[in-house]
């Protein structure tokens, strides 16, 4: 047996010169966390010469001169990784997905393709090379051993059988990983390296350090082998399209997603799994915005979108690429990427196929595929955020509300509730309010333009007055009427009830519903 | 008129969002002539309340809003002395019940507490809002019979509020429909809980404090609007007379504004009549207080003063008839009973502060310096001018003793009539920033990093504001949210949070102190505290006395046991030797680590100047190096005339005795007082009257005003232009912070007794500081490492020897300290205390041994052990090192199956479980295997091994610090013990450097400091270039150049003091 570890020193970073190899000849460092508080969470070397450090702010990080600053960027990392696991299944079909950095193959049996093992471990270099990335190899017919030494020693490594030990004596006992607690019984019994962890006798360690402490023991003596846990398809399915030129009309963009589409059922059904949901993330073309040098004000604004995503989620998996398409095609009708599309990233997550049978009671409800085409029809006229089921925000403030998703209950129809004996008063929302003129005598309302009606106010009731969101630059103040309004005779309702707002910021009035 | 009657302060923890002093200078600015202060649950904020509005002329009606347990909140006011018993009591009876922060009054005990009380129906939380919610008109309806039927018709309001909210306007219909019906007077209030409309972003702040969420998701709990602030009467007036629809509902409404005045004018109330009374002595023989008092007093004297001190006899008669005059027999006389049980159960015990000016305390035994015979002033305890209680500190051993003399009193006086007193927590930096950011959803690292940022010397400079902290922090105030949170930070600053105890005070009543403070529990168990602080308590004529728990008190007294024990001999600390040469030899070289008082950095900078010669130079030692002599510029004259370099002169000639033994320059609190006794004609009363106005509530009028008397004082006696101007100044500028002589005499007292302890009693006195950490300037490896450089042997750590605390051994060598268990880390003290116990009975044969008979000791526990050498010894004579121990621990403590329960236990015949395959440690793991699990080492110091290396590269060993020029250029290396940077050193930095040979003192200027941040902040081991200052023989090094200095992993632990 043979096997091959790959390892990617400081991934976060090499992650990212993939896409940017200038970097590589440059002090640079990777910052994460949220804006203000970023860090450093990793640097190349000529970064670390200068002094930069983990932990580090970037605004410290930004003091060392020449240091490129970027942002650590998980997606890069994911498609680093994909691509590491590619260039491992380039040469082997036995790969084992041990960490984002590190993979494990079996190498056995191909000599007959590549020759020797040095040779098959210079292929697996060169190909991780290729895709941008530096890696060290390690080939022992050990795989633990391989692992550990892939990850200590730089470039190719090649172990003899039977001479594992030797490559492994020196190297410190962190290098197997061993949990906090076992690293710290180590570090106080001066066991510091493979070797002496090697020469401690197997019973009484086992007795005092538990089978983790044996593990580790046999790891560091070089003779921990096992059998590789060869990875699996992932549970989602992704697949990428870059333009060579951005396109900017629905046409040719639903050919490539079509294209896309069936690409992706075809994989899942391949499973026996159908699509539950898809993700679109379009990235944009950016040429207009990189050119406008931001101005001061505009800098605390929200910046333009760069990317522009669409989802969809089935009520019920299907792998009918032709629905799912008109669904999509519906969705950007209704709500365009708004600029040219650059790359498109396509991932489906699979779900097991439903069949559901009807109760013979329960009252017939529609087609679930058939319901979403035709929401997705009504989103395309009405606005994805005008459809859906409304439900009241938690908030002092008048008329807040978001848009659920629409779905037909389960349960059958409520219980019939006995009517309130209370009169109950309709409050009719104008959604926008709408503008009003309004003419106040001693703090209270008098007169009232409403679309293009003058009347005069009868009863007044007021203000209710709210406020709030003082911690956010949207905050809002807000003095609300109810006004009874006599409106002139002729007019279409002579006399009516309103809600007229003033907004206390804007400093306008509005009428907001009227009761019924 | 309108008049606020329902208003919440901040002391309705985490609710209202304004002090009092803001509430009432807001009400005095609208031109109301009074105001009620309805705290929950509580009268809090009463006292600060009732002497703002004393102090500004406005009537401060007192009340409470009291949680029932039938739901809501019961809005009461005080309309008589009888009123505010009851409220006390029933407050009290509600806490302390229940949990600290808990408590609900039963409706039955409205009835048994109604008499002087007013009920009304309250806002949101109130009872008939709360009915309406729960049962509508009918239940409303009910609950309001219920009240006119519990407090009387007359007696319950129904209360209207208006916040613009439509829900709020829907229950006033109904209430007022009620009030109509059941022919019930309305009441407007505006149920105010912020001064401003701008405070109610705190209010809102505080809502996500108190329910635990962030503004993101408090939705509905935040407040409607900012209508919950003080209104003026027109603005209410206006409210209850609009002319818009509701003019015609409520047209007849003014009367809600016009029944405030008039309820207002019910409420007869005044906090000033307490109905406090200090607690009778019970004397025996139905003696009069006064006469048990003198005959208590004539023993001491005799004592104290022998037959025929005619002058003591007199002082002490003129104390007692001022005592007499002031009817405060019993308050001596109660004190002097805490001291006799203190001394009867062998607790150490001495009064400090101003009752050390006192012949009447110093006879009845309370104080240990003679007043006498030190010439002190009696006024600056006690005036008939004054009107006030005395205050008497008594200082006792921390921990267990102190706190069976709290027990004594609680004992004596009862629950209900003696009682800690309140500690108010407030808002600080820290706190505000780390619970607004959270509220405002700042991510915690942000939050991290501006709590580190936020100042904690105790000197900052100009530059270091919030703002600057904020920018450090990375954080733009110009942002929206960031500038609200600065804004919010600032505003929160000094509001209360919640209620703690305070460390020390009691408040003692004759009868029932619950009616008059409310009392609830505090967390530590069979503790009360009253709601109010220490100073609220005084400046309500409450008397308290300090039961002050001092580490020294508890030191004095454990090595007068370990003497005792080792050495056999008694030791009376009121009749130690007065001038011993070998204390006043160690004061004199600044020899004096783990002395009370006198082993600070600026002390120990002072000594060789200040070369103390008697006891008296001590007191001024003690006194010198305080804020009061250092800004009032008194430090440097007093050591130059000391020193001969400058001319011994006083202000006046008059003032002569005054200044003499203080060789001209005013040091003490009394001399200023005498000053102005003497220069202007003062009475003992007015003097003290005069350091009041200058002190720490100073006001502008009120010194002008004293000035001027000053002045006049000193025209009639002839004291006129320069010479008056220079006393003046003298005078004022110092009495902010003088310091009493009377205390400065008391603190020499002990510090005497910790530096004769140390001189001639090395291991007691060491083994009892060890034994009382934390405590004092220096941590115990600096205790440690200045003990060996005086000889001093020390024992480790060993199952097998040392007890839970330190100990002394018998050696070839004299006594020696052995280190006992409570050094282990992270062993706890019931397991050290069981393994002594099991020890007790049979020694253990080895690890295993231990862990059978000890089977609560755990595996960290275990491992700590053994790591730091406690186990090396356990096996006899086997060799066992820490590693062995080590590795038998793993197994010893890995839990055993049934089947091997009766194998042998190793270390007995026919184990050979015990060889270990370990290296065993070497000098640097052990040292840092030391440090890691003690803090202490008693090998070498860490600075040792590097001394070669040290001397190649021409760094100088502390030691020979002292042999070089003043103005050498020097390297010196070692572990920082101590930063400090005092309020009064303009930024200046100071550090001590420990070395193998002893401590180099560290001079850093602001502007190096600036650079260095971090270097000196972080790093525990320094290497320092600069120039050697060596002046009257006191050695420090003024920085030009700071390294840190890589040692191994060690880690020494520094005391940062800010």
């Amino acid at each position: 047996m043979a096997f091959a570890a790959i390892f990617v020193p400081n991934f976060i970073f090499q992650s990212i010169a993939r896409s940017e190899p200038e970097l590589r000849i440059q002090p640079v460092a990777i910052i994460e966390g949220s804006p203000p508080t970023y860090q450093v969470t990793a640097y190349n070397r000529l970064a670390q010469i200068l002094g930069v450090n983990s932990g580090m702010t970037k605004a410290s990080a930004e003091q060392f001169a020449g240091v490129q600053i970027r942002h650590r960027s998980s997606a890069q990392e994911n498609i680093a990784h994909m691509a590491l696991l590619d260039a491992a299944w380039s040469v082997s079909s036995r790969v084992e997905d041990a960490a984002p950095d590190t993979l494990l193959t079996d190498i056995d049996g191909l000599a007959r393709l590549y020759g020797s093992e040095e040779e098959i471990a210079r292929r697996l270099l060169s190909r991780v090379s290729e895709l941008g990335m530096d890696a060290n190899v390690a080939v022992s017919a050990n795989v633990e051993t391989a692992r550990i030494l892939a990850r200590a020693v730089s470039g190719l490594t090649i172990v003899s059988p039977g001479q594992e030990w030797r490559f492994l004596e020196t190297l410190p006992v962190a290098m197997l990983a061993p949990s906090p607690q076992l690293a710290e019984i180590f570090q106080r019994w001066g066991v510091t390296n493979c070797k002496s962890l090697a020469s401690l006798p197997v019973l009484a360690l086992s007795e005092r350090a538990g089978q983790e402490g044996v593990r580790l023991r046999t790891l560091a003596s070089g003779r921990g082998n096992r059998p590789l846990l060869i990875a699996q398809p992932a549970d989602s399915f992704l697949e990428f399209f870059e333009l060579d030129d951005a396109i900017d009309n629905l046409e040719p963009l639903s050919f490539l997603l079509g294209r896309l589409l069936q690409q992706l059922c075809a994989r899942v059904s391949a499973r026996a799994l159908s699509v539950g949901r898809v993700q679109v993330d379009f990235a944009l073309e950016e040429a207009f915005e990189s050119t406008i040098v931001p101005s001061r004000e505009s800098r605390g604004a929200r910046p333009s979108p760069k990317t522009f995503s669409c989802t969809l989620q089935l009520p019920v998996a299907s792998s009918d690429a032709t629905l799912l398409l008109k669904l999509l095609r519906l969705r950007l009708q209704s709500r365009p990427p708004g600029a040219p599309v650059r790359k498109i990233s396509m991932r489906a997550e699979p779900a097991r196929s439903r069949a559901v049978q009807s109760g013979l009671f329960a009252p017939v409800s529609p087609d679930p595929q058939k319901l979403e085409l035709t929401l997705a029809r009504i989103a395309a006229v009405v606005g994805q955020s005008n459809l859906g089921s409304p439900q009241l925000l938690d908030t002092q403030r008048p008329d807040a509300f978001h848009m659920g998703k629409f779905s037909v209950a389960v349960s059958a129809s409520p219980p019939l509730q006995e009517a309130s004996r209370a009169t109950q008063t309709a409050f009719r929302v104008f959604r926008p309010p709408l503008p009003a003129w309004v003419q106040v005598q001693r703090n209270v309302p008098v007169r009232v333009a409403l679309q293009g009606t003058l009347g005069t106010v009868v009863h007044a009731s007021g203000p209710w007055r709210t406020s709030g969101d003082w911690w956010e630059e949207r905050s809002w103040q807000e003095d609300a009427w109810d006004l009874e309004i006599q409106f002139p005779v002729g007019s279409e309702t002579p006399q009516a009830l309103y809600r007229i707002c003033y907004d206390l910021l804007l400093e306008k009035w509005w009428a907001r519903g009227v009761y019924d | 008129m309108y008049v606020e009657l329902h208003a919440r302060s901040a002391f309705s923890f985490l609710e209202g969002a304004s002090s009092p002093e803001a509430l009432v200078h807001a009400c005095a600015a609208h031109g109301m002539p009074s105001m009620a202060l309805l705290d929950r649950d509580g009268l809090y904020g009463a006292p600060r309340f009732y002497l703002a509005a004393r102090k500004v002329g406005l009537q401060a009606h007192i009340g409470a809003e009291l949680s029932c347990t039938a739901g809501g909140r019961y809005p009461l006011l005080v309309t008589s002395a009888a009123g505010y018993h009851n409220l006390c009591r029933l407050i009290t009876r509600m806490k302390l019940r229940a949990k600290k922060g808990q408590g609900a009054v039963e409706p039955v005990e409205f009835e048994e507490f109604k008499n002087g009380l007013v009920c009304l129906t309250g806002g949101a939380e109130g009872p008939l809002a709360h009915a309406l919610r729960a049962g509508g008109t009918g239940r409303a309806s009910r609950c309001l019979e219920e009240l006119c039927r519990t407090f009387g018709k007359e007696n319950v309001y129904v209360e209207l509020q208006r916040h613009f909210s439509i829900e709020e306007e829907r229950r006033n219909q109904a209430a007022i429909g009620l009030a109509r019906t059941l022919g019930i007077s309305v009441l407007a209030t505006n149920g105010v809980c912020h001064v401003a409309p701008g405070d109610r972003e705190i209010s809102d702040v505080f809502t996500c404090i108190r329910e635990h969420r962030v503004l993101l998701n408090a939705g509905r709990l935040l407040s409607l609007n900012a209508e919950r602030h003080l209104k003026s009467p027109a603005q209410m007036a206006a409210l209850f007379a609009t002319p818009a629809q509701m003019a015609a509902l409520f047209a007849d409404l003014p009367e809600a504004i016009r029944n405030t005045e008039e309820l207002a004018s019910r409420l007869k109330f005044n906090l000033k009549d307490l109905g406090y009374q200090f607690p009778v002595y019970p004397t025996p023989n139905q003696e009069s207080q006064m006469t048990f008092l003198r005959k208590r007093t004539s023993e001491g004297v005799l004592c104290r003063y022998g037959a025929n001190d005619r002058r003591a006899a007199q002082q002490v008669e003129r104390e007692l008839s001022v005592i007499e005059k002031l009817d405060l027999a019993g308050y001596f006389l109660i004190v002097w009973d805490i001291v006799r049980f203190c001394r009867e159960k062998n607790i150490l015990v001495q009064g400090r502060g101003s009752a050390a000016n006192s012949a009447v305390c110093y006879s009845l035994g309370i104080t240990a310096v003679d007043p006498v015979g030190m010439n002190l002033l009696f006024e600056r305890f006690l005036s008939e001018e004054r009107g006030e209680w005395p205050d008497i500190d008594l200082d006792l051993p921390s921990g267990d003793q102190r706190e069976r003399a709290i027990q004594y009193v609680y004992e004596r006086y009862g629950k209900l009539g003696a009682a800690m007193t309140a500690n108010v927590i407030t808002y600080r930096g820290k706190s505000a920033a780390r619970e607004v950011g959270r509220v405002l959803s700042l991510d915690s690292e942000t939050l991290d990093r501006l709590a580190h940022l936020v100042s904690a010397w105790e000197y900052t400079d100009s530059k270091d504001t919030l703002a600057r902290q904020f920018q450090d922090a990375g954080l733009d105030v110009e942002q929206h949210r960031i500038g609200k949170f600065f804004a919010l930070c600032q505003k929160i600053q000094d509001l209360p949070r919640h209620l703690g105890q305070h460390s020390g005070g009691m408040v003692v009543c004759q009868g029932q102190l619950d009616s008059v403070v409310p009392l609830e529990p505090a967390t530590m168990p069979g503790r009360v505290v009253v709601q109010w602080d220490k100073e609220d308590c005084a400046d309500m004529g409450i008397v308290k006395v300090d039961l002050l728990g001092l580490g020294m008190m508890a030191v004095l007294e454990d090595s007068l046991q370990l003497i005792r024990r080792h050495r056999n001999e008694e030791i009376d600390l009121g009749h130690l030797p007065e001038d011993d040469p070998a204390v006043y030899a160690a004061l004199q070289k600044a020899d004096t680590i783990g002395m009370f008082q006198v082993e600070s950095r600026a002390q120990m900078s002072c000594l060789p100047r200040l070369s103390p010669k008697c006891f008296y130079d001590i007191v001024v030692q003690v006194a010198i190096i305080r804020p009061g002599p250092i800004v009032g510029k008194m430090v440097h004259p007093y050591l130059n005339r000391r020193l001969g370099r400058e001319p011994v002169e006083s202000l006046h000639p008059l003032l002569e005795s005054t200044l003499s033994r203080t060789l001209g320059v005013p040091l003490f609190q009394e001399q200023l007082l005498r000053m102005a006794m003497i220069a202007a004609g003062f009475t003992g009363g007015e003097a003290e009257e005069l350091r009041r106005a200058f002190g720490f509530k100073r006001s502008e009028a009120r010194m002008k005003e004293v000035e001027i008397k000053l002045r006049r004082g000193m025209d009639a006696k002839g004291i006129t232009g320069a010479t008056q101007d220079r006393i003046i100044q003298a005078i004022t500028s110092f009495a902010l912070y003088g310091f009493p002589e009377s205390h400065a005499a008391s603190f020499a007292l002990i510090a005497y007794a910790s530096a004769y302890l140390k001189c001639h009693y090395l291991a007691a006195f060491t083994a009892a500081m060890l034994n009382n950490q934390p405590m004092g300037f220096y941590q115990p490896v600096t205790l440690i490492k200045d003990a060996q450089r005086h000889g001093l042997r020390f024992r480790p750590i060993d199952v097998t020897r040392s007890a839970f605390e330190c100990t002394l051994e018998e050696s070839p060598h004299g006594l020696l300290v052995r280190i006992g268990l409570c050094y282990v880390k992270s062993l706890r003290k019931e397991t050290a205390l069981r393994i002594a116990e099991c020890r007790a009975a049979a020694p253990f044969l080895s690890i295993e041994d231990l862990q059978q008979r000890v089977p609560q000791i755990q595996k960290d526990e275990f491992r700590a052990l053994a790591s730091v050498g406690a186990l090396n010894f356990i096996s006899g004579d086997a060799d066992v090192h820490r590693r062995t121990a080590l590795w038998q621990v793993e197994s010893a403590s890995r839990p055993t199956g049934p089947l091997f329960k009766s194998r042998p236990l190793r270390g007995e015949a026919g184990d050979s479980g015990s060889h270990s395959p370990l290296e065993p440690m070497n000098r640097d793991e052990r040292l840092e295997a030391d440090f890691r699990g003690t803090g202490l080492t008693l090998g070498k110091h860490p600075m040792a091994q590097h001394r070669a290396r040290l001397d190649r590269e021409g760094v100088v060993p502390a030691s020979r610090l002292g042999g070089l020029r003043d103005g050498t250029f020097v390297s010196v290396a070692g572990s920082v013990i101590v930063r400090q940077r005092p309020g009064t050193a303009k930024g200046f930095v100071f550090l001590s450097l420990e070395d193998e040979t002893g401590i180099a003192n560290i001079i850093i200027a602001p502007p190096l400091f600036e650079r260095e941040h971090t270097t000196v902040v972080h790093s525990s081991f320094l290497r320092i270039t600069g120039t050697l200052q060596n002046q009257d023989g006191v050695i420090s090094v003024k920085a030009g150049k700071i390294d840190p200095f890589t040692l191994e992993q060690t880690e020494m632990i520094s005391h940062d003091f800010h």
